[in-house]
């Protein structure tokens, strides 16, 4: 090996200089059938995606759906209307005459008995 | 009768097309595009990994990223992009480094790196080959980005400005890089004459 005038430095652009003089390889055509089957697998696989999307959407319209019959169900009687033959006590209240006699108010202002 | 090899080819017809899932369309971009990814695979080849799949896996990032491409840079320029940054995850993969032994090399290689080291005779044009051989070699020893940073200042002889519309690095970390990777370069090639003389 000749280590007369070593350079370092300029070694890797020497080489690099080398490289670049290298033929580049004019094979640059597809492969027989390589579109082909990336297009296939492209459309595939976004087909795919959309159809993951589609299942999850329709299984979120079914979770939101119990989560709203459940709610519905849990709160029924906070819903649902009280006839007033069905609850007496709540039906007072609304005669004034019938308003009980412990309220601070109407203690105050000698309404109450 | 024109033939269709002459017409130029309409890339925005044709993305239109892909858009509405039509296959020709899909096949013919991959045509049109296959020379362009090809020499990008090519010059950025990870070890052990088939060009061909890379190339697969590069047009389906193309595809599947289609929706997010606004036109605001060539589609060609879209793609290489995709392609580069395919390349660098599979260089970025491969955790180990091959050790690089001057025992290692060819007897034509070793011809062409003792050229390089000394001033005295340039590196003969029929020795390309060996090399290309010998600075896929060396660059191996480097990290994946300062190799794909040399590669494509010295070997492809990009622009800094070029890279960074390539990579999407800013350019001073382009800079950085590329000393970074001359240097280790350079402890390389004094380190192998070290041993030699040793």
């Amino acid at each position: 090996m000749n280590h007369k005038t070593n350079d370092p430095r300029g070694a890797w652009q020497r080489l690099a200089a080398a490289a670049r003089q290298a033929p580049e390889r004019q094979d640059t055509a597809a492969p027989y059938g390589f579109a082909t089957r990336v297009a296939a697998l492209a459309l595939a696989q976004e087909a795919r995606v959309v159809s993951v999307l589609e299942r999850f959407a329709l299984r979120a319209v079914g979770v939101a759906a119990l989560l709203a019959l459940f709610s519905v169900a849990l709160n029924y009687e906070a819903l649902a209307p009280v006839p007033a033959a069905a609850a007496p006590g709540i039906a007072a209240y609304d005669e004034p005459e019938l308003a009980p006699t412990d309220d601070a108010v109407a203690i105050v202002l000698g309404l109450a008995d | 009768m024109p033939d269709d090899a002459d017409q130029p080819f309409d890339l925005a017809g044709c993305l239109e097309r892909v858009r509405q899932r039509d296959q020709a369309a899909a096949r013919e971009l991959v045509e049109h595009l296959y020379p362009l990814v090809i020499r990008i695979v090519r010059s950025h080849l990870p070890r052990r990994v088939a060009e061909e799949d890379l190339a697969q896996e590069v047009f389906l990032k193309m595809f599947t990223r289609l929706g997010q491409y606004q036109g605001a840079v060539p589609f060609p320029h879209w793609v290489s992009r995709i392609a580069v940054t395919t390349c660098i995850d599979h260089l970025r993969a491969q955790k180990r480094r091959p050790e690089f032994r001057w025992a290692d090399l060819s007897e034509s290689e070793a011809d062409v790196l003792d050229a390089a080291m000394t001033n005295e005779n340039d590196v003969a044009a029929n020795d390309a080959l060996a090399a290309t051989e010998l600075v896929q070699k060396l660059l191996a020893q480097l990290k994946p980005d300062d190799q794909l940073v040399i590669r494509l200042l010295d070997l492809e002889q990009k622009t800094i400005a070029e890279i960074a519309q390539l990579t999407g690095w800013n350019q001073s970390l382009i800079k950085v890089r590329a000393f970074r990777a001359r240097r280790k370069l350079q402890k390389l090639f004094q380190e192998l004459q070290r041993k030699e003389r040793a």
